[in-house]
């Protein structure tokens, strides 16, 4: 049950990955990229991060799809792209890099040759929390600068200066 | 491990699968929808001293509901030219999805409870952080100008009392230290309603709440009396029906979870079996939203960014403040 | 988590599966669009009666940018405040102090968006 599950969120990540990408009107590509998202915060669920699921859904499908929405909506249907051909050769090598990569990642992560659960102690929630603020109080400094000045430049880049 | 066969046919013959499809799954979603529509009308025509519907039935109009159902089901079906198809009926069925997965994380009693989630509370604001996205692209899609201002107004109206919403929840979460609404009903059972060193915060949930509902005094999106009907002025007779329905399931899916968070959820004295006490909580909270309807004028949209982003994210800060002095001052509750 | 029975999270996704299904069989049921007799004015897009001009999807409001802007970063931000609400009573006040400091930068680039929208000349 759980392997079905989890080939039916595979797939559908996948597959809306792939439409976001190739698909000629823009506003498609920018929902197709929100199921992406809610394929993914799936996938977190099954990996026992049922936290940065939620918040997957909630901050990058809740804000940053509808902030993509937006600009698709503004810049309009003429600056979507005409959809590429389907030649054979690059398939084949799409197909060959993914089996490649997929066979690599899965050798080498921590999950490949299952046991007993592998997580320990931190894994809950309250774990996450200690964590997180003890152990990287200092990147979540880091953090917010970086956050304060993304908006701060991006303010001032997108205000139109109007003087005289 | 079983295989999967033998699995779906457990799962389908256990009492889980009632609980998903009869209560409180779709079945009860679905006629409570309908039901609320009526009582809204009841409510509102009672307080404009009129009375509302009647005909339909020989209780006071009971089946209203149900009768426009079956009206709007027969009506003729017309998409607007160049109209993105997909999208448009796309949009109100996701919402409803979005309404049923809501009332699947909440606890109704102890035990009826479709997915006890260890982020209930999260997830619950999560879910429904998406609905202003499926208005966006359901008035995006009309390619008619009221719809398309009305999806505007609604994703601005999302980035104004979004984050007061996520902290007044936040207080819940700094008092009671899980994230999971039984957990939160649990702790409301030792320590006593989180109404009471929450008042600040309920009152800033139950305002936000209204304004992510897009009801009045909030409903700029939908604001009949200036962009007629806005995202919604499109939409011809059997989808009007599905687009109408999320705003309910939603009302229903809010005042249960202020219920949950603030007034104990089922919790009361024993006498009353849980789950009385918690649809009564719940349409108690119902009938004072749908009051905020006929009492308050609607905002304007720069005044409700301008006030979300200074009063409302002032009040929440207040209000975790306040959290913080309660958990961290006073270590006896 | 899988060790006994259906996890918790596997009942949720199949509610929401069967709320899909319960809905796209209504809809393929009830709803296709039958209209016997189309004429140009059912198409017409709806602007209270006058005959509408121009494309349907225009009138941008772009000057509430920065409030856009800022509640993607303050949703960054909730998702961090959250985690530290969490083990608020074994953290107590030395463990908020990172937490004061993120709010507190945090804070500056809201001041400074809410100047710039107050500013309408400049959108």
């Amino acid at each position: 049950m759980t392997d079905l599950t989890f080939l039916a969120l595979a797939t559908v990540t996948v597959a809306s990955a792939i439409l976001a990408l190739e698909a000629r009107d823009l506003v498609y590509g920018a929902a197709a990229l929100g199921i992406t998202f809610l394929g993914m915060a799936g996938l977190f669920f099954f990996l026992d991060a049922s936290y940065v699921a939620t918040f997957q859904i909630a901050v990058y499908i809740g804000a940053v799809v509808v902030l993509i929405l937006f600009t698709v909506m503004l810049v309009g249907p003429q600056m979507g792209e005409p959809p590429m051909e389907l030649k054979r050769l690059s398939l084949l090598t799409a197909l060959l890099v993914s089996l490649l990569l997929g066979t690599a990642g899965s050798l080498t992560s921590a999950n490949a040759f299952p046991g007993p659960d592998s997580c320990g102690t931190g894994c809950d929630l309250i774990g996450l929390s200690k964590t997180l603020i003890t152990q990287y109080g200092v990147p979540l400094e880091f953090l917010s600068l970086v956050l304060a000045a993304a908006v701060i430049g991006a303010l001032t880049l997108a205000k139109a200066d109007r003087k005289g | 491990m079983p295989d999967p066969v033998t699995q779906i046919i457990q799962l389908v013959t256990s009492t889980y699968f009632l609980e998903i499809v009869l209560f409180p799954g779709l079945t009860s979603i679905a006629i409570l929808g309908a039901f609320f529509t009526w009582f809204e009308r009841k409510l509102t025509a009672r307080v404009q001293l009129r009375i509302g519907p009647l005909y339909s039935s020989p209780v006071g109009g009971i089946l209203q509901g149900f009768a426009d159902i079956i009206k709007l089901l027969f009506k003729e079906l017309i998409i607007p030219e160049g109209a993105d198809r997909f999208f448009f009926i796309m949009s109100p069925v996701t919402a409803l999805i979005i309404g049923a997965a809501l009332l699947g994380l909440i606890p109704f009693a102890p035990g009826i409870q479709i997915a006890n989630v260890e982020v209930g509370l999260p997830a619950f604001l999560a879910i429904v952080t998406l609905s202003p996205t499926l208005v966006l692209l359901a008035g995006w899609s009309a390619n008619s100008k009221f719809p398309f201002i009305g999806g505007l107004r609604a994703l601005f109206q999302q980035t104004a009392y979004e984050i007061p919403l996520w902290l007044s929840a936040l207080g819940v979460v700094m008092i009671t230290g899980t994230l999971s609404l039984t957990g939160i009903v649990q702790y409301q059972q030792n320590n006593g309603w989180l109404i009471i060193p929450q008042a600040l915060g309920a009152v800033l949930f139950i305002v936000t709440s209204t304004a992510e509902m897009e009801r009045l005094p909030f409903d700029l999106p939908e604001a009949e009396s200036e962009i007629m009907m806005g995202w919604q002025a499109e939409y011809p007779g059997p989808l009007f029906m599905l687009v109408q329905g999320p705003a309910f399931i939603k009302l229903y899916a809010f005042a249960a979870l202020f219920s949950t968070l603030y007034l104990g959820g089922y919790l009361g004295p024993a006498l009353i079996p849980p789950i009385v006490w918690f649809f009564a909580k719940t349409i108690v909270i119902i009938v004072a939203i749908m009051l905020f309807r006929s009492t308050f004028p609607r905002v304007r949209l720069d005044q409700l960014l301008r006030q979300g982003w200074t009063t409302l994210l002032t009040l929440s800060i207040v209000n975790i403040v306040i959290a913080y002095l309660i958990v961290v001052g006073v270590p006896a509750i | 988590m899988v060790s006994q029975g259906i996890p918790e999270e596997t009942g949720y996704i199949l509610f929401l599966f069967a709320a899909t299904l319960a809905l796209v069989i209504t809809l393929r049921l009830v709803i296709s669009p039958r209209d016997p007799k189309p004429t140009p004015e059912k198409r017409a897009p709806f602007e209270s009666g006058q005959i509408a001009t121009g494309p349907g999807r225009t009138r941008f409001i772009i000057q509430y940018y920065p409030y856009i802007l800022m509640f993607v970063v303050y949703d960054v931000i909730a998702m961090f405040l959250f985690a530290w609400a969490l083990d608020l009573r074994a953290l107590g006040a030395s463990g908020t102090i990172p937490v004061l400091t993120f709010m507190v930068v945090a804070l500056v680039p809201l001041a400074y968006a809410l100047h710039l929208a107050g500013q309408r000349e400049n959108w």
